[in-house]
């Protein structure tokens, strides 16, 4: 069977609403799960250097066990197993006429519980990498811890992490795609859906993979202009350059 | 003799403090004070314990045993009934708040402006309204001899620049005492003028600082008492002629001896 033309460009720019609404909900996932990852992942990182063992040692536990395990089996685990064991079942949310099916939460959450283990080594690092003479100046000010670490260390943290984030949500856009398999009708799912009916497997595949390849370039266009941006700063501070190098002197 | 401009208040006290480093002692049994108004120069050979020193006073170090005091507070510790616990850091942090700090590698914050390198802790911490405080630290400014850097980032200033605003960000808290980490030892030598003037200028307008240098015709010229510090002790402390011309301890004469010639 021959590609057919036709029905590719009709598939590529005539979507169907159905698709049109998976596009919507791969973006809404996608960067929901990044938000609330990020902010759990700040959560854990603060918990891997914090002076306590215990705090140390289960957020340690928490990143080996998350990044040790299939992304697909933790989805599984949270949706299908919680409720198959009478743990936690997610149930359909309305707010304001609009329903969030329970899969689409289960979906997010693992998503965001999954992106947590791996924004809190990229946030470790970036706080490491801000120069230890940062912190004793705020210190010396008298800035309490969290005055110190809002105000000085996390915006040298987060100049030096943008690219490590960036690649982050690319990998994010893309793993949405694994919620199909709970059923949430998101771009891969509706394009299953479609496929079954028509069996124009190529064409459609095709499609979605543009798509994606659409959204990830658009975020990739975001990026390299917010980099652009930051370099062209009058700070001097690269992304990714060591913020707490000696600043080199310049001839007043 | 001490300048009349120096209290008999002890504004800094530490005694019997003692810390160690692992296995190495780096601060044994010092006792060691500082005056309302006076200015401490703090010499010895590296390793002699007098960063350490420095470092205790504001409770960026903790010692292991013995009291420091700021204006006859205990810093970095609260007694519980005759036990000494660690205070809570936020109690620390507002104890910081009345000793500035100026490093050896500046710190400033290259993220914000001269400007806002200032202000952030009269702003965050004072509450100093954000004009006002503007209006304080182009007032410092002026006084560091640096009137037109307000809009500049740190990375666009030399080393002495640097470290001049580093002095202004200090005094933008109002501090009752200073304290200098070497502030000229990662300078150009061109620029270590600069800043011991704006040193020299503070000293004249009575702050009390404690110094610790390199820079002995500095230390001569402005200290009012030099104290000398070797393997983690203080052995010699006296007025500058005194301990410049006619040391007494045999380590103090080996010191002198080195970096004088």
């Amino acid at each position: 069977m021959a590609f057919d033309w036709t029905y590719f460009w009709a598939q590529l720019f005539t979507p169907s609403t159905a698709f049109l609404d998976g596009l919507f909900l791969t973006v809404f996932m996608a960067v929901a799960a990044q938000i609330l990852g990020s902010v759990l992942g700040l959560v854990i990182a603060l918990g891997k250097m914090a002076r306590s063992r215990v705090l140390r040692g289960l957020a340690g536990v928490y990143i080996w066990i998350v990044r040790g395990t299939p992304l697909l089996v933790q989805i599984v685990f949270i949706y299908t197993g919680l409720a198959a064991a009478n743990i936690l079942r997610f149930n359909d949310i309305t707010l304001s006429g609009i329903t969030f099916p329970g899969s689409v939460q289960a979906g997010i959450l693992a998503l965001a519980l999954n992106e947590a283990a791996y924004m809190a080594e990229i946030f470790r690092s970036g706080i490491g990498s801000v120069d230890s003479g940062q912190f004793e100046a705020a210190k010396a000010l008298g800035m309490p811890p969290a005055t110190m670490f809002r105000h000085i260390v996390m915006p040298q943290a987060l100049r030096i992490i943008l690219l490590p984030i960036g690649n982050q949500f690319n990998i994010m856009l893309k793993n949405t795609t694994l919620v199909s398999v709970i059923g949430v009708s998101e771009m891969l799912l509706v394009t299953e859906t479609i496929n079954s009916a028509t069996f124009r497997t190529f064409e459609l595949y095709s499609v979605l993979a543009l798509y994606f390849l659409a959204l990830t370039s658009l975020w990739h266009l975001f990026m390299a202009w917010a980099e652009h941006r930051l370099a062209r700063s009058k700070t001097g501070l690269v992304p990714g350059q060591d913020a707490g190098a000696t600043p080199k002197e310049v001839a007043a | 003799m001490k300048p009349p401009r120096i209290s008999d208040e002890r504004l800094i006290e530490l005694t019997g403090v003692a810390k160690w480093f692992g296995p190495n002692k780096v601060l044994d049994d010092v006792d060691f004070h500082v005056r309302r108004g006076e200015v401490v120069v703090l010499i010895g050979p590296s390793g002699s314990g007098k960063t350490t020193l420095l470092r205790c006073i504001n409770h960026l170090e903790t010692v292991q045993a013995g009291q420091v005091r700021v204006r006859d507070e205990l810093i970095g510790y609260r007694m519980r009934g005759s036990k000494l616990v660690a205070d809570r850091e936020r109690n620390i942090a507002v104890q910081r708040r009345e000793v500035g700090m100026v490093f050896q590698r500046f710190n400033l914050f290259p993220h914000l402006t001269v400007l806002e390198n200032i202000t952030i802790a009269p702003t965050l911490l004072r509450g100093v309204p954000k004009a006002r405080a503007e209006e304080d630290a182009r007032a410092l400014l002026a006084r560091v001899g640096l009137p037109d850097k307000a809009l500049s980032y740190p990375v666009h200033l030399s080393g002495g620049q640097q470290q001049r605003v580093a002095i202004a960000r200090a005094l933008a808290m109002q501090p009752a005492a200073m304290l200098f980490d070497e502030p000229t030892s990662a300078l150009d030598p061109e620029m270590v003028g600069e800043v011991l003037g704006v040193m020299r200028d503070l000293a004249a307008s009575g702050m009390t600082m404690v110094i610790v240098t390199h820079e002995m015709g500095f230390a001569r010229q402005v200290a009012d008492r030099v104290v000398v510090m070797a393997q983690g002790r203080v052995i010699e402390e006296g007025a500058p002629e005194q301990v410049f011309s006619a040391p007494r301890d045999p380590k103090t004469r080996a010191l002198l001896a080195a970096v004088l010639h």
